[in-house]
């Protein structure tokens, strides 16, 4: 929302609103409006810009001698320009390409060493110079109302009396003493009033400003009770009646119209359209300006018909507007030239033939204000913020009207505004008065339709922190023409209560806190005090989880791995490339700005993956090109739902794991990648997970692994994750190294299963070291050797009170052998005495024995 | 002719199926679609019959190449003893080629949220997660965003198919804290909970958007919770982080979460100013306000007895302006290069 300091302080000149922003330094105003409104998007400063900009007379006019398009002028400035050169008779010599350049006008001109208004925001601004043109002397220019940033016309210079008002200029006078050029525009962001429609119009920022600076603020006179005499009369002559109904009035809370005959009108004034340019709105002709300037003033859109176009679609001879919702297909040329299909959530204007506007978005081309037209008809209207809001977005239509209208206007107003613009159009455009004014609306006028807020004073101060008393907030409150009276039924001496008034703009304040919110401003949040809330010295309870996440962390980051953070979202090829079919493991979104984004990813690991090769390639050539990359990320399979919250899907919370190197850094490795990241996940379980040969892909999270070298990771029989190397068409389709692995785990499982490490109390007495090796079938498991050992100690454990610690040695196969030999180093100790070899030996000959009854395994 | 076509690609494709490791990439071969091509050339008749063939011809090659892809995944691979801690073959024994400890990091989002949490902790609060799929209710609708209000146009928010939404703000965990912890009012104790984590917003990226970021919401509500309270907590935190006094301001703001709202930001640090502007001189760092009754009337908490404030805000930004990083982007890039430096 962009406001004109000058156009507020021209509200307070035209209707004595009592606040002039003049009083303040433009500065002052945007500071407080930072602290006590909202945000400041922008402000542009234009007092600077025409300081030497001129009204001049051309007294002479002549052919260019060297070109036929350019004509050599001699301009009466008054003598005001220092530093230029003169003819005899004190006059400026400039060459000017305009075709409506001629002797006797007055025109605008810019002295050398000045700078052209319209290059004030560019990088460089264009600043004039007097030097020759085709031979000629040029000192400065004649601008065009585009050149001088008044509008964006530039087929001519600017003619001053072309406005009309002008015939007593004097040359020489300063422009900014002609118009209103020298002003301030300050651009305020919208989303600070998406729940205050009143700030949408000049008016309400006015009043915001009056109550900021603790000023009492009026509203015009016509805007508080509309000038209703003349309607009557206008009753009887109605000449150019017009059929109204209002069939979708749950949509439309008020509708209204009035029409106008014989309107004259033409361009709008250079002052008329530099109000609209400088807040941003584009003219088109006085009527469509003057509800614009009308919309920009309140904050209520208005629309214009031609009422005779209006009623040739029309079946009878007289107009028929109506609203209603639009038809499934039915089609309306908009105003910007597009054809739009509409649908039934459409709210839309029309005959009882066919649609012309869309309600509160656009009007329709066929009946629009053009210069032909006689009669107009004026509608001020209220639409169901929703509706318009679905609507706009619908049709990817984004109007002043709909910036406004789904804030929700106040239906309160319609009559104001409309009595005002129709009076407008009386007098300034000389029509007359021609229908009744119509009024349909969906709620009783006549009632009282205030919002009326009781609250204690205490409320107030409590929430804001302050000590206010009752005569200051009414005071605050007042200023921006709230009522505020004692409540007397409910007033204890110590805690008064009060009733406020909201005026009829405000349609946000129903609550107890919208008074809180009013005061806090109006009193401005930089003086409240600033105090600390009390606590108790109870300690806030610790997020085990996340603390467990920080261990995984740093467990990894120790061991040299690198942390990453992947999107949750991944491109359907991706999950294709691991044998993940998309559509059914993944919740699709159906809104994705990229396909990279298409769906949540059902594990997390491929996104590891996805990432591999980049980095391979980034340290490509370099020797020890290996790494490792790890990420703690949710994972969400379809459905899957929550156990605690049935209606949304459940949420996994997965730690993945990849190391990666180069073929030429691995060539060196004497272990498969497999043996590396296992020993990862034995890290972080110390030595807990039990292995198992993984025999499915048919799960999310199994599906990049190669069967036969990869493991579901079991803690005490519960299945905590996958670990593995990736299948070939896998590691094919991502690019990934021969050596590459990796794991992902769900982190809730570890951290309930994988125990924290138990001490068990050193001996006093010395510890023996003794091998064992065993040699067994060649598919014998490692592991099943590892577990009876385990087993068979702890058994001798609870017999002898021993310590006992396993780890493990070689693993040989004898070349063209179908055995393998396998060592275990073994160190054993008691709590009660120096082990003998003997007792050793025949622990170990146990072992030994019943190693041989299960697996078959002969001691070597 | 058609015939004769079919049988051509059929060897050909058989030829290819035999050679490649990916067997999919041979669907993409241009000589189903050359088959294709060929019919406009056919009259009406052909046209069909020849239509039939070529389609039973790219099915019969769908399944071959869904053989293909079997045998490819089954081909025999040299099994590992998935139990054993090294293989055979590493006739040492040893865990070979750790990677150097120097060369681990944490990712720097993850150490700033580490930072940041650490002072609230410190503060009195408790930390709890966010989720990345939700629903509309805990991400507008408890939040006092009515269906359709504009304020919603604020918030580019993924969908699924199903309607679930990617939380465009962490606040969509604000219904659940203030009932998990409800308990505490009753004790006296207030509901202090922040809450750090992953959010979307569907945008374009660049340098500076992300539409995946990380974002800590906070809520303190008691009883006879002010203004006042909100300004000096959120100072508070600022000074610990910066590690100095700052002064701060209150810029009015909306949000259909709080009443009133604001936009809290704090005089710059000097060492963070690029020059001595007014634009320079404040650092606008989060959204806030006192939360509005119908979020707490909808986690079952009685506005009248109980009021609090509410606040959010970024963490990239934070991190960006800390360690002076170009580009938004490089966070969730996993480029080695980057993470290292942290």
């Amino acid at each position: 929302m962009k406001i004109s300091l000058k156009s507020i302080k021209a509200l307070n000149y035209l209707y004595e609103t009592g606040f002039d922003p003049y009083d303040y330094t433009p500065e002052e105003i945007i500071q407080r409006i930072g602290l006590q409104l909202g945000a400041v998007e922008s402000v542009e400063d234009r007092r600077e810009w025409y300081q030497d900009a001129v009204a001049v007379k051309v007294v002479e006019c002549v052919k260019h001698p060297n070109a036929d398009k350019l004509s050599l002028c001699k301009v009466d400035d008054g003598g005001v320009h220092q530093h230029v050169d003169r003819d005899e008779n004190g006059h400026v010599q400039v060459v000017c390409g305009a075709p409506n350049v001629s002797e006797g006008i007055f025109a605008v001109w810019l002295p050398p060493q000045s700078i052209v208004p319209s290059s004030r925001n560019d990088e460089q601004p264009f600043e004039l110079d007097a030097r020759e043109l085709r031979g000629e002397m040029s000192n400065g220019m004649l601008a065009s109302p585009k050149e001088l940033a008044l509008s964006d016309e530039h087929a001519g210079i600017m003619v001053l009396e072309d406005d009309g008002r002008y015939q007593d200029l004097e040359a020489g006078t300063p422009l900014y003493k002609l118009l209103d050029v020298d002003d301030v525009i300050i651009d305020l962001e919208n989303k600070m009033f998406t729940h205050r429609p009143d700030c949408f119009g000049e008016l309400g920022v006015a009043r915001e400003l009056s109550g900021i600076f603790g000023q009492q603020f009026s509203s015009p006179e016509w805007y508080k009770t509309p000038t209703i005499d003349n309607r009557t009369l206008a009753t009887k002559k109605d000449s150019l009646p017009i059929s109204t109904e209002n069939y979708a009035a749950d949509k439309v809370p008020r509708f209204m119209l009035q029409s106008v005959a014989g309107v004259e009108f033409g361009k709008s004034s250079y002052q008329a359209q530099l109000q609209l340019i400088k807040v941003g709105i584009k003219p088109i002709n006085e009527i469509v300006d003057w509800t614009n300037y009308f919309m920009h003033m309140s904050g209520q859109p208005l629309h214009a018909y031609d009422y005779d176009k209006v009623a040739k679609l029309s079946s009878g001879e007289h107009a028929v507007v109506n609203t209603r919702m639009a038809e499934e297909g039915e089609t309306l040329k908009l105003l910007n030239g597009k054809e739009i299909t509409l649908t039934s959530d459409d709210i839309v204007i029309a005959t009882d033939g066919k649609v012309i506007g869309l309600a509160g978005v656009m009007g329709g081309s066929e009946t629009e204000v053009d210069e032909n037209t006689k009669n107009i008809i004026i509608e001020c209207g209220t639409f169901d913020m929703y509706a318009i809001r679905r609507t706009s977005m619908r049709h990817g239509l984004f109007t002043e009207a709909v910036t406004r209208f789904n804030k929700g206007q106040s239906p309160l107003q319609n009559d104001k505004v409309l009595s005002k613009i129709t009076d407008w159009a009386c007098g300034f455009a000389k029509g007359t008065l021609a229908s009744p004014m119509y009024d349909s609306s969906n709620f009783d006028i006549q009632a009282d339709n205030l919002n009326h807020v009781t609250v204690k004073l205490n409320f107030i101060n409590s929430r804001l922190g302050t000590s206010l008393t009752f005569s200051e907030v009414k005071t605050m409150l007042e200023n921006v023409e709230f009522i505020a009276s004692y409540h007397h039924d409910d007033s204890p001496e110590d805690d008064p209560t009060m009733i406020v008034s909201a005026p009829f703009w405000r349609m946000d304040i129903s609550i107890p806190e919208d008074i809180v919110e009013e005061v806090g401003r109006l009193y401005g949040y930089q003086n409240v005090p600033v105090v600390l809330p009390t606590r108790t010295t109870k300690p806030a309870p610790l997020n085990e989880l996340r603390k467990y996440k920080t261990t995984l962390r740093d467990i990894l980051t120790k061991i040299g791995a690198n942390e990453v953070l992947t999107y949750s979202f991944v491109h359907g090829n991706l999950l294709k490339n691991v044998g993940i079919n998309p559509d059914e493991a993944s919740y699709h979104i159906r809104n994705a700005i990229s396909p990279d984004l298409q769906y949540y990813r059902p594990s997390t690991l491929p996104s590891l993956l996805s990432k591999v090769n980049q980095n391979i390639r980034a340290y490509e050539g370099q020797p020890n090109n290996d790494f490792a990359l790890f990420e703690l990320g949710k994972a969400h399979v379809k459905g899957h739902t929550d156990s605690d919250e049935p209606s949304i899907p459940a949420q996994y919370r997965r730690i993945s794991y990849v190391r990666a190197a180069d073929n030429k850094t691995s060539k060196e490795y004497s272990n498969e990648a497999y043996y590396s990241v296992k020993s990862v996940i034995d890290a972080i379980t110390n030595n807990q997970a039990d292995y198992l040969e993984l025999d499915t892909n048919s799960h999310p999270i199994t599906s990049p692994f190669q069967l036969g070298r990869s493991a579901v990771v079991e803690i005490d029989g519960v299945v905590i994750g996958v670990v593995g190397e990736f299948r070939r068409d896998v590691a094919k389709s991502l690019k990934l190294p021969e050596y590459c692995a990796g794991f992902e785990l769900d982190i809730e499982l570890l951290k309930k299963h994988a125990s924290l490490p138990t001490y068990s109390k050193l001996s006093q007495y010395p510890s023996t070291f003794q091998d064992i090796t065993f040699e067994v079938d060649k598919d014998v498991q490692w592991g099943s050797l590892d577990r009876l050992l385990r087993a068979e100690l702890l058994v001798a454990d609870a017999e002898d009170n021993l310590i006992y610690n396993v780890s493990a040695g070689d693993i040989y196969i004898p070349e063209s052998s179908d055995k393998k030999r396998v060592t275990f180093r073994v160190e054993l100790a008691s709590h009660v005495k120096t082990l003998q070899s003997s007792e050793v030996n025949s622990i170990l000959d146990n072992i030994a024995k019943v190693a041989h009854e299960r697996l078959e395994a002969t001691r070597i | 002719m058609i015939d004769k076509k079919i049988d051509e690609a059929r060897h050909e494709i058989r030829a290819q199926l035999e050679k490649t490791d990916a067997p999919r990439e041979v669907l993409k071969s241009p000589l189903i679609k050359e088959l294709y091509s060929l019919l406009p050339q056919l009259s009406q008749d052909e046209k069909a019959e020849a239509g039939k063939k070529i389609n039973d011809f790219k099915n019969e090659i769908l399944a071959l190449v869904e053989e293909a892809t079997t045998e490819h995944t089954s081909e025999v691979v040299h099994t590992l003893d998935v139990t054993a801690p090294w293989s055979p073959s590493s006739s040492t024994g040893e865990y070979d080629y750790l990677l150097p400890s120097s060369q681990g990091s944490i990712h720097p989002l993850t150490q700033e949220i580490e930072f940041i949490c650490d002072i609230y902790r410190r503060m009195g609060f408790v930390v709890e997660e966010s989720r990345e799929i939700d629903d509309d209710y805990h991400m507008f609708t408890s939040l006092n965003f009515p269906e359709d209000h504009p304020a919603r146009d604020d918030y580019d928010t993924f969908m699924t198919d199903e309607g679930l939404v990617a939380p465009a703000h962490t606040s969509t965990m604000q219904n659940r804290v203030l009932k998990k912890y409800a308990a505490n009012l009753e004790k006296n104790e207030p509901i202090a909970v922040i809450v750090p984590d992953r959010v979307f917003r569907n945008e374009d990226l660049d340098a500076t958007h992300e539409h995946t970021f990380y974002q800590i919401e906070g809520v303190f509500v008691g009883k006879n919770i002010t203004v006042g309270n909100l300004i000096a907590t959120l100072s508070a935190f600022m000074n610990e982080y910066f590690g100095q006094e700052l002064k701060t301001k209150l810029q009015p703001f909306y949000f259909p979460f709080t009443e009133p709202s604001f936009e809290f930001a704090i005089e710059r640090p000097e060492i963070l100013r690029k020059d001595d502007s007014e634009e320079q001189k404040w650092l606008e760092l989060l959204g806030c306000g006192m939360i509005h009754p119908n979020v707490l009337r909808e986690a079952g908490l009685d506005p009248e007895v109980y009021s609090g404030f509410a606040w959010g805000n970024g963490i990239e930004r934070m991190v960006m302006m800390k360690h002076g990083i170009e580009d938004v982007r490089h966070f969730e890039s996993a480029n080695l290069k980057f993470l290292r430096q942290f």
